[in-house]
């Protein structure tokens, strides 16, 4: 097995080859974690949004409490205003979904879904929706079409810029899909090699390989704490550009 | 490693599906409630807020009331404590100058008595002496004695008379 083999093995999803009367059913690695980590994520909130009165179970409600205010106040509100409270569970489920997806890796046996272009390319349509659907609810279609043509723009560039704007908006939400997938998948890869740099140097040497051994933990450790960094950091920037995108087509200028 | 880039449609639906219900079900199960208890406790600590904004301004405006109300209280107390001590003062001028008068009354009516008695004791004496002259010439008259006797009986009266006087 070299190295490409390796990697293919540990990064690539896995097709579980179920099908039924010849149709092949999308069961994967990767979906098999984001449907566990659904079924997860939504029995911990259903079991803290029950009415509690022990201090623990208080605790928790007042930790959901504080997460719901920090995504209101810190992205949803100042992006989209007042209009975006209707939105808020549509953010608090989207930050805490790709941090919980992300931090799935980490778990043995589980791989990170989000190193998937398929997984991100599902969430970005996911934001890109939010993103349409918002724009029609508070300007209609007119209102939403017009909004991709700059006010003080020259009657003969529209038919330039019109085009432009739109491919621009969904360039932006493609964008949203590869940043995510590329951070994810480039942190697991950086982990990979450097547990690989072990085998690779002790192959050509075994006292090499055992030399390397200590670098390469302290790196490795290093770059984990760093992938725990990227994973909250990512599910912060997607869910704040969904938010900034969402509030630039409700507040056109 | 160029599968990486390969999309694969049947996950992506499967994950869109996916994100979609945990979505609803979380919004209908689990943020509807914490969003709620969130923003009802929001409103009552704004209500808490505004009343005790309320409170506030409506415990300084009494305060400045009363404060007013005490600072007028104690000019009026600082009025009437001068006026007391002013009618005091000239209650005890109206008396002083009454029992003044009324002792000067008092001496003159005991002078006017003393000067009645005095005249009165002074008739009597007189009354006496004529009374004492009358009965001494009787009784020269009744033993028809010398003028050596009749002297000595007068001289004798006489000094009956002072003695008696001056008793």
């Amino acid at each position: 097995m070299d190295v490409a083999e390796i990697i293919s093995h540990h990064i690539l999803d896995h097709d579980w080859g179920i099908s039924v009367g010849g149709f092949r059913l999308p069961v994967t690695t990767h979906s098999v974690t984001i449907f566990a980590v659904s079924v997860v994520l939504f029995g911990i909130l259903f079991w803290i949004s029950r009415p509690r009165v022990s201090r623990s179970g208080r605790l928790l409600t007042t930790l959901a409490e504080s997460y719901i205010s920090f995504i209101r106040d810190s992205l949803v509100i100042p992006n989209m205003g007042a209009e975006g409270r209707g939105f808020l569970p549509y953010f608090c489920t989207l930050f805490l979904f790709i941090l919980s997806i992300n931090l799935a890796g980490m778990i043995p046996e589980m791989k990170t879904a989000t190193s998937n272009i398929s997984v991100t390319a599902a969430l970005a349509i996911c934001s890109g929706g939010v993103i349409l659907y918002s724009g029609l609810k508070y300007h209609g279609l007119g209102g939403f079409l017009k909004g991709f043509i700059p006010s003080g723009t020259p009657g003969w560039l529209v038919p330039l810029i019109f085009p432009l704007e739109v491919v621009s908006t969904v360039i932006k939400v493609c964008v949203l899909a590869i940043r995510l997938f590329a951070n994810m998948l480039s942190g697991h890869m950086v982990l990979l090699c450097l547990l690989l740099i072990i085998f690779i140097v002790g192959k050509m040497h075994i006292a090499a390989g055992i030399g390397a051994f200590l670098p390469a933990m302290v790196l490795e450790i290093f770059m984990t704490c760093l992938e725990l960094l990227v994973a909250f950091l990512q599910a912060y920037v997607f869910t704040l550009l969904t938010a900034i995108f969402a509030g630039s087509v409700i507040h056109t200028h | 490693m160029e599968d990486l880039l390969k999309p694969d449609y049947g996950v992506m639906v499967l994950t869109i599906c996916n994100f979609l219900l945990l979505v609803y079900l979380l919004k209908r199960f689990a943020w509807k409630g914490l969003i709620g208890a969130l923003e009802r406790r929001e409103a009552q600590i704004q209500t808490d807020v505004e009343q005790a904004a309320s409170n506030r301004q409506e415990a300084e405006t009494l305060k400045r009331e009363l404060d007013e109300k005490l600072a007028q209280i104690s000019l009026e107390a600082s009025k009437k404590m001068n006026e007391a001590v002013q009618l005091g003062q000239a209650q005890s001028a109206a008396l002083l100058t009454q029992a003044q008068e009324q002792a000067k009354r008092l001496l003159e009516e005991t002078k006017a008595q003393l000067k009645a008695e005095k005249e009165q004791a002074l008739a009597d004496v007189r009354k006496e002496i004529v009374n004492t002259a009358i009965m001494a010439t009787q009784k020269v008259l009744q033993e028809n004695i010398s003028t050596a006797t009749a002297d000595q009986v007068v001289t004798r009266v006489l000094a009956e008379i002072k003695a008696k006087k001056y008793e």
